[in-house]
C-alpha cells in the first residue's frame, strides 16, 4: 500500500527534476537570460550609474567647496565669480545622482538637505544671527542644500559689490560666512558618507537583493526613480512653478522654480534630470549602454498584447518628447512662465503621461509588489 | 418513466451510507489547519495592518454593517482560533462550527481590499461543516456522549465537500479559458520572470513556452483535477499532482496558506479505510487503544428535508454564481462587475493609479493625496476596481462635507493596465462619482476596454 501511494509521487517527481535538468542545460546560452538577470542589472546601475555618478558630483563638489574656502578667506569679485561658478557646475552634476534615494541615500534622506525649494530666506538669516541651530529639522530642510547656497551666493543682492558688502559686513559679514561654509561642510559630510557607504559594502549588498517584493533593490530603485520622476522632475521643476498641479489652484509661482536667483540655468536642471532620468532607463552611461529598465523590459517581451508595440519604445519616445518640449522653453523658466505659460503647462502634462507609464505600466509589467500581505492574483 | 427514474436513482442515492472516517479526518485536518492560518495571520502583525490601522474599510455591497470591533478585533480572532480548536476535537461542536463559520466570515466581511478565494472558500466550508455529522467519533462529544458514536454516515455528507472542492477547481478551469491566458500565457508570462532569481528553476522561468506550459498544465488540471480525485482508479496519481502543483505555486506565488488547504482537503476524496487508519494513528499518538464504533448516523425526518434544501438551494448557487457576469455589458477583467465569489484566481495583473479631485459649489477645490485616507493594499486595490472606487469616492464626499463644504463633487481620474496592455482610463473623468450609487446594476461610466479577452 506505502509503496503504491509512493512511486507516483516519486516518478512524478523525478520526472519533473528530469525535466528541469535537460531544459536548463540545452538553454543556457539562451541570449536573453543575460537581459532578465537582476544581479546584472543592479550591478550595472552601481557600476555604471550611481558610483561613477556620485564620484562625477563629488569632483564637481569639491571645487564648490575649494572655491567656497577661498571666497570665506577672501570675498573678492573674482572669488565669487568662481564660486558662482562652482556652484552652477555642482547644481547641475547634482540633477544626475538626485534619482538614487535609495540604500544609504535614502538612509541619510540625501535630498532633503539637498534640495528642498525655495529656500526660506527668513529660517536662512535666523540662523545666521544663532548660535546653534538644528538643520536635521524638517522645518531646516529648506533652509541648506543648493537652494540656501544659490540665497547666498546669486540671492542677497543683485549687484556684486553688494554681495561681497554683505560678507564684508561689520557685525555680522563673518557669520554670514561661516554658515556658507557650515552649509558646504555638511553637505560634504553627507555626501562622502554615501558615496563611502556604496563603495564599502553597500554595492554587494544592493546587488545581491534580487527579488522583486518589498525591500529588493528592483523594487526600491522602481519606487525611488518614479517618486523623483513625479514629484521632483514633474511637480517640482514644473507644476508647482507654472500652477499645472491642482494643489496650486491654477497660481503660477515663478517665485518656486529651482535656482530661483540663478534663474538662467533653471531649465538646463530641468533637461539635466529629465536627460539623466532617460538615460538611466535605457542603460547609456558614460561607459557605454548595459542592463538597464530597458533591457529588462524587452527581455521580458513587455509589450501590448493588442497592439505588439514594446513597451520600452513607448517610454523612451514619451522621454524624448519631453526632452523637445523642454528644449524649447526658455532657458530662463521664470521668464517663461511671465511670457508663455502654457508651454509650462504643457510639458507638464506630457510628464505626467509618463510618470503614469513608470508608475502604472512598468511596475505592472516587472510585477513589482509593493506589499506583504497574500494575494491571488485580484 | 424517466422522471420516476431520477427520482429513484436521487433517494437511492441520498439513502446510501459511507465510512465517517474521511469526514471526521477532514474536521480535524480543517480545525488545525485554520489555527495555524489565523495564528500566522496574527503573527504576521496582519490584524492590526489590516483591520486596525485603516482610518476606513471597503464594505461588500448589502454587509456595511459589519465593522471592525477596534481592540476587539483581537477578540474575533481568538474567538475564531478557539472555535477552531474546538472543530479539531469534537467539543461542542454544532457550537464550534457555527461558531467559527460566523467569526470568520465576518472577518472576512470587513475589508473587501483583503478578498481572497480561498478565504471565501473557508467561509463556504465552514458552512456546509455546519450541518455535517463530523463529530460522530474520535471526538470529544461522541466519548461523552455514546449515543453519537457511529461508523457511517450518509455519504452525501461527505460528497457535499467533496463537490465544494470540485466547483472550486472546475470553475477556476473554467476561468482560465480565455485568450489572455492560453493564447498569450498571461499574467504568467509577466510573473514567472519575476521569480528568475530562484534557485535551480529560476533561468527556466524566463522561457517563454514555460510560461505557456504553466497556462496550459494549470487549465487543465483545474479543470480536471476534481474528477480524477473523485475516480478510485486516478485517485492516488491525482493527489500526487495536488501536492506537487500545490507545492510548485507556494514557491512561485505569494498565496500563503492556500497551498497548504488545498494538501489537506484533497485528502478527503481518499477511501474510508484509508481514514481508518489515519484515525488509529491518531488515536496511537495520543495513547487512546482501539475504539470500536458501530451504527449509523441518521438525521431526524425534519432536519434532513430541511439541510438538504438547504444544500440543493447552495450548490444551485454556487453553479449560477460564476456565470453572472454574463448579465453585464463590457470586458469582465476590465469592469470586474461580476468577478468576485467566482474562482477566478491568478488570472490579471492588474494595476494602475487614481487621483481624486474634490470641489464645491462655493469654489473650493482639492486634490487628494490618497495616503492620508487609506493604507497601500488599499489604495491599490481600489485603483483598479469600479466599485472600490465609488466607494472611496463616497468616503472623500463624507469627508468634505464634514469639513464644511457644500454638496462636494467627486471626480477620479484613473489609468489602468491590465495584463500588460498600455494604460489608459477606467472610468469617465467627467462624472461626479458623489452623485452615483452601488447597486448591482452595472456601472455606465466605466470606460470600454477598446480590446477583447475572448472566451469565459
Amino acid at each position: 500500500m506505502k509503496n503504491q501511494i509512493l512511486k507516483p509521487f516519486l516518478f512524478i517527481l523525478s520526472l519533473s527534476f528530469l525535466s528541469f535538468g535537460c531544459v536548463e542545460d540545452s538553454e543556457k546560452d539562451e541570449p536573453t537570460d543575460s537581459n532578465l538577470d537582476r544581479e546584472v542589472l543592479l550591478a550595472n546601475w552601481a557600476d555604471s550609474f550611481i558610483i561613477p555618478g556620485y564620484e562625477r558630483f563629488d569632483q564637481k563638489f569639491q571645487v564648490l567647496k575649494t572655491e567656497a574656502g577661498d571666497f570665506q578667506q577672501e570675498p573678492t569679485t573674482q572669488s565669487l565669480q568662481d564660486l558662482r561658478e562652482a556652484l552652477k557646475a555642482a547644481y547641475i552634476s547634482w540633477q544626475e545622482v538626485e534619482m538614487f534615494e535609495v540604500g544609504p541615500a535614502e538612509q541619510v534622506t540625501l535630498r532633503n538637505f539637498f534640495n528642498i525649494y525655495p529656500a526660506d530666506i527668513e529660517g536662512i538669516t535666523s540662523n545666521i544671527s544663532q548660535e546653534s541651530y538644528n538643520l536635521n529639522l524638517p522645518a531646516s530642510y529648506s533652509r541648506q542644500g543648493f537652494p540656501a547656497l544659490d540665497y547666498l551666493i546669486n540671492g542677497v543682492a543683485a549687484e556684486e559689490g553688494d554681495v561681497l558688502a554683505f560678507y564684508l559686513d561689520e557685525s555680522e559679514g563673518q557669520q554670514r560666512l561661516d554658515y556658507l561654509m557650515t552649509l558646504v561642510g555638511r553637505m560634504n559630510e553627507l555626501l562622502s558618507q554615501v558615496l563611502v557607504s556604496w563603495k564599502s559594502g553597500y554595492r554587494e549588498q544592493f546587488i545581491s537583493k534580487t527579488g522583486l517584493d518589498i525591500g529588493s533593490s528592483t523594487g526600491g530603485m522602481v519606487n525611488a526613480f518614479t517618486l523623483y520622476y513625479e514629484r521632483h522632475v514633474r511637480t517640482g521643476k514644473i507644476g508647482i512653478p507654472s500652477g499645472a498641479t491642482i494643489a496650486t489652484g491654477g497660481n503660477v509661482n515663478p517665485d518656486k522654480i529651482e535656482s530661483f536667483y540663478y534663474p538662467s540655468i533653471s531649465r538646463e536642471l530641468a533637461i539635466t534630470a529629465n536627460r539623466a532620468s532617460m538615460d538611466f532607463f535605457s542603460g547609456k552611461s558614460s561607459t557605454g549602454t548595459g542592463a538597464s529598465f530597458k533591457s529588462y523590459l524587452n527581455g521580458i517581451e513587455a509589450k501590448d498584447p493588442s497592439t505588439g508595440t514594446l513597451l520600452s519604445s513607448d517610454v523612451l519616445a514619451q522621454f524624448e518628447l519631453v526632452q523637445n518640449k523642454l528644449n524649447a522653453l526658455n532657458p530662463n523658466l521664470k521668464d517663461q512662465i511671465s511670457t508663455d505659460n502654457s508651454a509650462m503647462i504643457e510639458v507638464h502634462t506630457e510628464m505626467q503621461k509618463l510618470v503614469r507609464m513608470l508608475k502604472v505600466d512598468m511596475s505592472s509589467a516587472m510585477s513589482i509588489t509593493i506589499t506583504y500581505t497574500d494575494n491571488d492574483g485580484d | 418513466m424517466m422522471v420516476t427514474n431520477l427520482k429513484g436513482s436521487i433517494s437511492h442515492y441520498l439513502g446510501q451510507t459511507s465510512s465517517a472516517a474521511p469526514l471526521v479526518v477532514f474536521r480535524m485536518m480543517f480545525g488545525v489547519l485554520m489555527v495555524a492560518s489565523i495564528a500566522r495571520f496574527w503573527a504576521k502583525g496582519w490584524i492590526e495592518e489590516l483591520y486596525l490601522n485603516p482610518s476606513y474599510h471597503f464594505t461588500f455591497y448589502g454587509f456595511e454593517w459589519v465593522k471592525p470591533l477596534g481592540s476587539f478585533t483581537y477578540l474575533l480572532f481568538a474567538a475564531a482560533i478557539l472555535f477552531a480548536v474546538l472543530m479539531a476535537a469534537g467539543l461542542w461542536y454544532r457550537l464550534a462550527s457555527v461558531g467559527f463559520f460566523l467569526t470568520f466570515t465576518y472577518i472576512e466581511l470587513l475589508d473587501k481590499s483583503t478578498y481572497l478565494n480561498h478565504y471565501y472558500f473557508i467561509s463556504l466550508i465552514s458552512f456546509l461543516m455546519i450541518f455535517l455529522p463530523a463529530n460522530c467519533m474520535y471526538s470529544v462529544d461522541a466519548k461523552r456522549n455514546p449515543h453519537l458514536q457511529v461508523n457511517r454516515i450518509p455519504q452525501w455528507t461527505t460528497d457535499s465537500i467533496k463537490l465544494m472542492v470540485l466547483i472550486l477547481y472546475f470553475f477556476a478551469g473554467l476561468a482560465k479559458i480565455n485568450s489572455d491566458w492560453l493564447v498569450e500565457a498571461l499574467p504568467m508570462k509577466i510573473w514567472l520572470p519575476a521569480k528568475n532569481d530562484l534557485p535551480w528553476i529560476g533561468t527556466l522561468l524566463n522561457q517563454t513556452w514555460v510560461a505557456y506550459a504553466f497556462s496550459w498544465i494549470g487549465c487543465l488540471y483545474d479543470l480536471s483535477i476534481g474528477f480524477l480525485l473523485w475516480k478510485k482508479k486516478t485517485r492516488v496519481w491525482a493527489y500526487a499532482m495536488v501536492v506537487l502543483f500545490h507545492l510548485m505555486t507556494s514557491v512561485l506565488f505569494p498565496i500563503g496558506m492556500f497551498p497548504y488547504i488545498m494538501i489537506g482537503t484533497g485528502l478527503i476524496f481518499f477511501s474510508g479505510s484509508f481514514h481508518e487508519r489515519v484515525l488509529q494513528k491518531i488515536q496511537h499518538w495520543f495513547g487512546g487503544k482501539g475504539n470500536h464504533f458501530v451504527g449509523v448516523f441518521q438525521y431526524s425526518s425534519l432536519p434532513r428535508k430541511v439541510i438538504l434544501s438547504l444544500f440543493s438551494l447552495f450548490f444551485l448557487v454556487q453553479f449560477l454564481l460564476p456565470f453572472r457576469y454574463m448579465a453585464y455589458p463590457g470586458e469582465l477583467f476590465w469592469t470586474e462587475e461580476g468577478y468576485r465569489f467566482s474562482w477566478r484566481v491568478m488570472l490579471m495583473e492588474k494595476n494602475g493609479e487614481a487621483t481624486f479631485l474634490v470641489k464645491d459649489q462655493e469654489g473650493s477645490l482639492a486634490q487628494v493625496n490618497n495616503k492620508d485616507f487609506l493604507t497601500p493594499l488599499q489604495e491599490k486595490m481600489m485603483a483598479t476596481q469600479p466599485d472600490m472606487i465609488l466607494e472611496y469616492a463616497h468616503i472623500l464626499r463624507d469627508h468634505f462635507e464634514s469639513l464644511g463644504w457644500v454638496n462636494p463633487e467627486v471626480y477620479a481620474d484613473t489609468y489602468v493596465s491590465l495584463n500588460g496592455r498600455r494604460g489608459k482610463r477606467l472610468l469617465k473623468p467627467d462624472v461626479n462619482l458623489a452623485l452615483e450609487k452601488e447597486s448591482l446594476r452595472h456601472k455606465d461610466w466605466i470606460e470600454n476596454l477598446d480590446d477583447e479577452i475572448k472566451g469565459l
